[in-house]
């Protein structure tokens, strides 16, 4: 089943998720918005970090792992780790159907 | 070093109107050629040839735009190279410019410095034209009235483009027959209604587009000095491969599905 969450972070940008859970684990996240990230391929990795991962992992493991995924010099504008994992969750909790 | 405004020798572009997927990718040439040396920093004010959706950098297109209503009205959907959120456009309705500059000049600022350094001279611009507006962080101009435009910015290896959409005049209701507005979104906004959020520059200048956009190119012409200039043949020649293989594909403009 599809899900779907949004978070806006107090005085940022929207970061919304979309994405599947299949056996327990997160598939094909989506993680959008219209925050500012540079360099743009940071979010790649942020996909690359977070899935497959296992959907009972709290919002800190999931801003860890992002925070890890993305490369020293990465630049956010409106949105940072813990606010793309407070998204994560709210879709893997909420899940409304798309 | 960091460098100052009046250290670079500005250049004004503001040619015919272009289509939508043609402005993203002059955006994207334009600001590479002033990374590489090979342009001098550059002021361009855009004309619009058609009515389109932008859509930020990391915005998902379905998430964000309507496809029947996009289609109903034959407004072209593409996506810019910057972050920040989805515009409706429509010629003669926008304001809208990019400012392509060596990354010198915004050295050592934040993202909320440098944002508001960008638009300064816009800001002064409107106060002569009777608007009292500020910088609303992030990336907003706003007026007591409502929000007048919205900024994005990104670096570009020794360069930064800094460009802006300001509302002149709106169709609220074909806006929200195109765009979807994310209900978290206007929960946070004080005023409630998406069409309430943005307050037009027509009503409150009671001008013509063409009387604002003067006002505003000869307000950083006598802030930041100012020289008419064309786009080179290998810049349009440059901009139009990267419309074919970039910003006309399906691949960019549904990246974020």
């Amino acid at each position: 089943m599809h899900r779907h969450g949004e978070y806006k972070m107090p005085g940022g940008k929207l970061t919304v998720v979309d994405l599947q859970i299949v056996d327990g684990r997160l598939v094909d996240v989506v993680v959008s918005g219209d925050f500012f990230l540079e360099p743009d391929d940071a979010l790649a990795a942020i996909h690359a970090a977070v899935e497959g991962q296992p959907a009972e992992l709290d919002e800190s493991r999931l801003a860890q792992l992002i925070e890890h995924a993305t490369p020293a010099h990465t630049r956010m504008y409106g949105v940072d780790a813990q606010a793309i994992a407070r998204a994560l969750r709210r879709a893997i909790d909420a899940g409304r159907p798309a | 070093m960091k460098t100052q405004w009046r250290d670079h020798d500005w250049q004004l572009l503001h040619g015919a109107p272009c289509s939508p997927a043609l402005h993203m990718a002059l955006d994207e040439a334009i600001t590479d050629e002033v990374a590489a040396g090979r342009r001098a920093p550059t002021l361009r004010v855009w004309e619009w040839a058609a009515s389109a959706v932008v859509i930020g950098r990391f915005q998902s297109l379905r998430n964000e735009v309507d496809p029947d209503g996009a289609q109903r009205h034959a407004i072209e959907v593409v996506r810019r190279v910057t972050g920040g959120g989805a515009m409706f456009i429509e010629p003669g309705n926008t304001i809208t410019y990019s400012l392509s500059a060596p990354a010198s000049l915004v050295e050592g600022m934040s993202f909320e410095q440098s944002y508001a350094f960008m638009d300064a001279w816009v800001l002064d611009a409107l106060r002569t034209l009777g608007i009292e507006a500020w910088y609303q962080p992030l990336n907003d101009i706003a007026s007591r009235s409502g929000k007048i435009a919205g900024a994005a910015q990104m670096r570009r290896g020794k360069a930064v483009l800094h460009h802006v959409t300001m509302a002149y005049d709106i169709d609220a209701t074909k806006m929200l027959e195109v765009l979807r507005i994310g209900r978290e979104k206007l929960s946070d906004k004080a005023t409630q209604s998406a069409v309430k959020r943005v307050d037009p520059l027509r009503s409150q200048t009671g001008l013509p587009r063409e009387a604002v956009i003067a006002r505003m190119v000869e307000t950083f012409r006598a802030q930041h000095g100012l020289h008419e200039d064309q786009l080179r043949a290998d810049e349009l020649a440059r901009a139009q491969d990267l419309l074919q293989d970039k910003f006309a594909t399906r691949e960019w403009t549904a990246l974020v599905p």
